[in-house]
């Protein structure tokens, strides 16, 4: 690719907010290139189900939603590159973009980087990463079909993907700190499963430690109240929330104190020609169809800023 | 040209996905073991591997030695191809 080249928009990341912003973009004849470290849909595309996104009475499959955005910013002529982005500088008349593997030239910048899973930070979650701890259950779950497992958090997430790796796993404890805060049809969905006796919710509970033999998980230590036990379980799915992807960010755009993006209500960020959609921008709602739609306004409002340039 | 290139996935794995459009983009053809479809294949996976995740891709070159790249990582996929 020619690294000279001066995008009018270089968009970070190509999940909903990305690829929504883009099928504006392109079809507006706004030259736009998308760089994407890894899954085109984001998060979307790690989802089973997507059962609350407009357009789609029976709900639809993460992968399916994602590959039909990208086929569909495709269309108008979006370009998608593979690469991370690990710093943008401010040159003047353009944005320098520095990946892993190319350099990126742009008049405009759309961050759309979105989050991603927290870590518990207890001893063996590095050592047991994908040999029983795992933070992806649509990608790792199937290593699981009649075994034991545990999930641990109490949100939408860990509620979602306990649901799912109900198909796999023989039995599932879900273990929350506090309460379950989860959406009123996911808690119902939830309850099939406990009152089946698949799942069995363990309430103020966190794990201490996670343990194992021969390199796999096969027991946690956990901490139920005071109380502490071990349970014997042959994988970890962890969903305690999300943080963004912006450390390299820090120093050129202004962040919240929980390292979001701030935005005017343009989207743009403090550095004019650098906007912010969707998960990775402070005050978002998390969901598919609102960084789809921040996205889309991101977009119109690049095309405004291109315009008086 | 690798000789051969083996890819282990699942039906909902979006990675896995990503690792075979890169392959196609690449022109290059690969073998596809679906674990949800053929779940006996699943130890195989993790003897390769040595972890329980997919996408797994098993690059085997021409002098016959073999590269195995866990999860989509393209910093690791892209030569193991290309050599
Ligand atoms: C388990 C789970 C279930 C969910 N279920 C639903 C649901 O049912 N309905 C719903 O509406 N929402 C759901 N969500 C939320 C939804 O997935 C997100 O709100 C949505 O994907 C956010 O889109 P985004 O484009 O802002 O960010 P993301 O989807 O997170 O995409 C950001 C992209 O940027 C890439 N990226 C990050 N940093 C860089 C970098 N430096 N260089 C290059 N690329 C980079 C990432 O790889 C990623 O692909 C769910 C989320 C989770 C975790």
């Amino acid at each position: 690719m020619n690294q000279d080249k001066v995008y009018d928009l270089v968009v970070i990341g190509a999940g909903p907010a990305a690829l929504t912003a883009a099928i504006y973009t392109t079809r507006e004849d706004i030259e736009t290139l998308l760089i994407e470290k890894g899954a085109i849909g984001g998060m979307a595309s790690v989802t089973d189900l997507i059962d609350n996104y407009p357009g789609f009475s029976k709900g639809i499959s993460g992968l399916e939603l994602s590959d039909e955005l990208s086929k569909q910013a495709e269309r108008f002529g979006t370009k998608i590159e593979y690469d991370q982005i690990n710093s943008i500088k401010d040159e003047g008349k353009y944005k320098l973009l520095q990946g892993e593997i190319n350099q990126y030239r742009a008049k405009t910048v759309l961050i759309a980087t979105g989050t991603d899973y927290k870590k518990i930070d207890v001893p063996g979650e590095k050592e047991y990463l994908s040999r029983g701890v795992h933070y992806c259950a649509t990608c790792d779950g199937a290593f699981y079909r009649d075994k034991p497992i545990a999930v641990v958090g109490g949100g939408n997430s860990a509620v979602q993907e306990t649901l799912f790796l109900t198909r796999y796993a023989s039995s599932i404890d879900l273990l929350v700190r506090s309460t379950i805060k989860a959406s009123d049809v996911l808690i119902k969905e939830l309850q099939r499963h406990i009152d089946s006796g698949k799942v069995k919710v363990h309430l103020k509970t966190t794990i201490n430690q996670i343990k194992g033999e021969n390199n796999l998980v096969n027991k946690i230590e956990i901490n139920q109240d005071g109380e502490v036990s071990d349970l014997n379980v042959d994988g970890v799915f962890i969903f305690v929330g999300l943080l963004p992807n912006t450390a390299f960010l820090k120093g050129l755009i202004d962040l919240d104190d929980r390292n979001f993006i701030k935005t005017n209500l343009n989207l743009e960020t403090n550095l004019p020609g650098v906007f912010a959609a969707g998960d990775v921008r402070s005050g978002a709602t998390m969901q598919i169809a609102s960084a789809s739609g921040e996205g889309a306004t991101a977009a119109l409002k690049i095309r405004e800023y291109l315009e008086k340039k | 040209m690798p000789k051969k290139v083996t890819i282990f996935t699942t039906n909902q794995c979006g990675y896995c996905g990503m690792v075979k459009k890169y392959l196609g983009i690449k022109g290059i053809n690969y073998e596809e073991v679906n674990l949800d479809e053929n779940p006996a294949k699943r130890q195989e996976a993790l003897t390769i591997s040595g972890a329980l995740t997919v996408p797994v891709t098993v690059v085997t070159k021409e002098d016959d030695s073999r590269e195995v790249i866990v999860g989509y990582n393209l910093s690791k996929l892209a030569p193991a191809i290309s050599a």
